[in-house]
């Protein structure tokens, strides 16, 4: 009673974030019954058909969905696993910079992508691979046939992906540093004492000391497997790359967007979600298990 | 002596003249309701006398729309200008005391995107202009409001004139149980022939003949690419200019397909469908005479004479390379010279375009044209309070294209007239240009003598054809003069050859106008992501064998429904 009292305050701060989180993901999920809906934009959720499971079964049916999951498997999963090691190495070799000017000037350079959009870098990137883009300028005067990269289906992936986790680098990497930071200096003095390299040290003090902070960021980013990036893939695509890129968003936005069809839309998103939860929860409960951590 | 209140004798005069008006419309729409209960409320509300077309409210009528809008079409028109400043508001709020409040406006390239989210939530304007497609969904879920009477009421004149021009074909096709719908802009439909653009300049220095056939073409083409046609001394150039939607509105290839007697679309990724053999429509889209067509593509583009990323494309890279020189043929439609080709001429003095038939495999080609040409229609919200505003708003635009506001009306004082909706132009509009101002031509006026709604835009195009042909340029640059007069007077120009095509039948009907069919709003996504990804990859190398598999697929996916769905349409519905 005693605590409830002295931890008020803390509370009623907390109410206008739960407020927001009701309003704007709480409320949201209603909508999650046009899934269930011969959805009809003007009769709203209230006077649309209820059809059960059909929305699910004419998505799952359509022939491309196969592909389309798959896809998208496979470049959240390439960007999921890039995006936490890409940054790991970058964060640990930044570590053993002493210049601290120099590793704040990297560390800023790196992590400027970030903050553009993929409306821009987009057609940035477009431009870079193009016939007439710098890349194939390289190309060229190494003597090489140019390459057309992004009508090219061997090419594209490679190029959503690599982009994707060059843009996003630098922020995984901060939390990383900010970690490393927070381990206890005497840990490395006592190892130096004991005969251990940098390599040594790093394997045995750095890494353990982070692996809360990396699974963290490999539980949070689970969530996100079925979310392999629709804004860059749009901004990106062509019908040339549709076999090796056209993912679960790009194939609701066609069909929610350009088809009308609101209910599978729905369902794709409701599919999307169900998976998400189902990831989360199982990374949650391994990292307990295995590791004794718990995130919440 | 008991007097009369005014309210009272405003009442009655008011139904009186709307009993005037409406039965001074034409014989068959005596039938329109007598006593027009929703108005006369209205106006004696407002204190209004008499149902005028061009009337001002006495209290400012708020009017919303939404706008997807494209750059203004005049290059004089103020940089900057927001379609909130369009002049032409101005106007109508002097005029009318309507104002016109956007709910938003986007680019119209995201138009269909936001006016869908705003279907999905339920938040639409008072005035809405819709396709077909949305016409018909709004009108299921009962939010049209019935426009019969303001439209017997208000309608001006010249609008009940256009709306008749077609034996009111169009207006019978959006009305419902005798309540009228919507109000349909319709054009010729021979305004979507395509036909061929083409350097004249560049054959010139290469020595060339305008091709008339496949053969024919394809050797202009190969030089264009290969022989330096502009004399630059770069070998910078090459022959047609294409995008990555095949099927577009311009800089595609539908009248490249027609040259093989190929019709696989009307346009804007629509299937076209033509009359087989057996009387049954076919869908244009499988037929062999595509895969020959795409072969020849493919060759073309082995060959350079397409850009190799055409498929990265969209259509402002393809006027990109129109307007600086960079390719000289390209298929479209009749307006070209008026956008982009006019920045072309403007740009590149000596640049010489002109219009031919479609090349074919022997000789002149035929050219695809829909039936009716209508996919603009104007709607009003049922909860909108006036619904007779949008009748007044129509009646406004065709006014002010009469003589008196001409001379006021000008780009660079901030009138953008794409942005002003509703806008119905006069559906034989481009004809009375052509004819008009060819008979000024011809008889050696110097004004043209005609002074009814069509007015301005004649004037417009009598203007410019007689400052570019005494090479004048005080008025307009040489090539927005030369724009106007080679898309709508000149007699080998846009619209001129577009009128010999019809006129001399060189051209294929397609026979399909209805809604999408169920199956085709269920599937046509799925269909067309697959025409597009075949296509591409042929015409980007890929073997042609590919053609057959996508229409085994195409038919598999839900194209053998289609095909039922249409016909059933053809033999009950569709008119012969």
């Amino acid at each position: 009673m005693k605590s409830l009292k002295k931890e008020m305050p803390l509370h009623i701060m907390l109410i206008p974030g739960v407020i927001v989180t009701l309003i704007y993901a709480y409320g949201p999920m209603v909508g999650l019954v046009m899934a269930f809906q011969q959805f009809e934009p003007l009769s709203g959720f209230f006077k649309s058909d209820f059809v059960g499971w059909d929305n699910f079964n004419y998505v799952f049916h359509l022939p491309d969905f196969k592909q389309v999951l798959w896809n998208t498997l496979i470049i959240a999963i390439s960007k999921m696993v890039l995006s936490l090691l890409v940054p790991l190495i970058l964060a640990l070799l930044l570590n053993e910079l002493t210049k601290k000017w120099f590793a704040g000037f990297i560390q800023s350079a790196i992590f400027l992508p970030f903050f553009l959009s993929w409306t821009v870098l987009g057609g940035v990137i477009i431009e870079l691979f193009s016939l007439s883009g710098p890349i194939n300028g390289l190309i060229a005067s190494m003597g090489f046939e140019p390459i057309m990269f992004m009508l090219d289906n061997s090419w594209f992936r490679g190029i959503i992906i690599g982009s994707d986790v060059w843009k996003g680098m630098g922020y995984n990497m901060i939390i990383m540093l900010a970690a490393i930071t927070g381990i206890n200096a005497t840990l490395y003095e006592a190892a130096e004492v004991d005969g251990a390299g940098k390599w040594k040290q790093m394997l045995h003090i750095t890494l353990p000391g982070i692996s809360p902070i990396i699974i963290l960021l490999a539980v949070l980013g689970l969530g996100g497997i079925l979310n392999a990036g629709f804004e860059q893939i749009l901004m990106m695509y062509n019908p040339t790359v549709y076999e090796g890129a056209d993912i679960i968003d790009t194939f609701v936005y066609r069909l929610g967007m350009f088809s009308q069809q609101f209910g599978p839309a729905a369902a794709v998103g409701l599919f999307k979600s169900v998976i998400s939860l189902f990831m989360v929860s199982v990374t949650y409960y391994a990292a307990y298990k295995f590791n004794n951590y718990r995130i919440f | 002596m008991r007097k009369i209140r005014p309210w009272k004798m405003m009442l009655a005069v008011t139904m009186i003249m709307s009993l005037l008006s409406a039965c001074g419309g034409p014989a068959k729409e005596a039938g329109a309701p007598s006593a027009p209960k929703g108005n006369t409320e209205n106006n004696s509300a407002a204190g209004e006398t008499a149902p005028d077309p061009l009337g001002k409210y006495p209290e400012t009528v708020v009017v919303t729309e939404v706008l997807g809008y494209n750059p203004p079409e005049d290059p004089r028109t103020p940089s900057g200008i927001t379609p909130d400043q369009n002049a032409y508001l101005r106007d109508l709020k002097e005029m009318m005391n309507i104002e016109v409040k956007y709910k938003w406006t986007v680019p119209s390239a995201q138009y269909e995107q936001k006016f869908s989210l705003a279907m999905a939530s339920g938040d639409l304007p008072d005035v809405i202009e819709v396709d077909q497609k949305n016409y018909e969904k709004l009108k299921k879920q009962g939010m049209l409001a019935d426009l019969t009477e303001a439209y017997a009421i208000y309608a001006s004149p010249d609008l009940k004139s256009y709306m008749e021009s077609d034996g009111g074909f169009a207006m019978k096709r959006f009305s419902e149980d005798g309540k009228q719908l919507g109000i349909p802009a319709f054009e010729d439909p021979f305004l979507s022939t395509q036909i061929l653009w083409i350097r004249q300049d560049w054959l010139k220095n290469l020595g060339l003949e305008a091709p008339k056939t496949m053969d024919e073409l394809e050797k202009v083409a190969l030089a264009f690419t290969n022989n330096d046609p502009d004399q630059n001394g770069k070998n910078d150039t090459y022959g047609l200019a294409l995008q990555k939607n095949l099927f577009f509105w311009g800089f595609d290839v539908r009248g490249f397909f027609n040259g093989f007697g190929a019709y696989p679309s009307v346009g804007d990724n629509q299937s076209a469908w033509i009359k087989g053999s057996d009387g049954k429509l076919i869908p244009g889209l499988i037929q062999p005479e595509v895969k020959t067509g795409l072969g020849k593509l493919q060759q073309w583009y082995k060959d350079g004479i397409i850009d190799k990323e055409f498929a990265l494309k969209d259509e402002n890279k393809a006027v990109e390379d129109l307007i600086s020189g960079k390719v000289g043929i390209s298929y479209g439609e009749w307006w070209y010279p008026n956008w982009p080709l006019n920045s072309s001429v403007d740009k590149d003095p000596k640049a010489d375009w002109i219009a031919i038939q479609l090349p074919g495999v022997d000789g002149p080609a035929k050219s695809l044209v829909p039936k009716i040409r209508s996919n603009k229609i104007f709607v009003v919200n049922k909860k909108a309070k006036n619904p007779e505003a949008a009748v007044k708003m129509l009646n406004f635009y065709i006014e002010v294209g009469k003589k008196e506001f001409k001379d006021k009306n000008r780009a660079e004082e901030g009138y953008v007239y794409n942005w002003f909706n509703p806008r119905i132009a006069n559906p034989v509009d481009i004809d009375t240009i052509y004819m008009e101002v060819n008979k000024a031509l011809d008889a050696n006026q110097t004004e043209i003598d005609i002074n009814d709604a069509n007015y301005k835009t004649v004037a417009d195009t009598f203007k410019a054809t007689q400052d570019y042909l005494a090479n004048d340029t005080s008025n307009a640059t040489k090539g927005i003069n030369w724009g106007l007069y080679y898309s709508r007077a000149a007699k080998d120009g846009g619209w001129g050859l577009t009128k010999k095509i019809k006129e001399t039948d060189q051209f294929v009907y397609n026979e399909y106008y209805g809604l999408p069919t169920p199956t085709i709003v269920e599937k046509g996504g799925q269909l067309d992501k697959l025409m597009q990804e075949s296509f591409t990859k042929i015409i980007m190398g890929a073997s042609l064998d590919e053609f057959d598999k996508f229409v085994d697929s195409w038919n598999a996916l839900g194209g053998k429904q289609i095909i039922d769905e249409v016909n059933e349409w053809y033999n009950t519905e569709a008119e012969k």
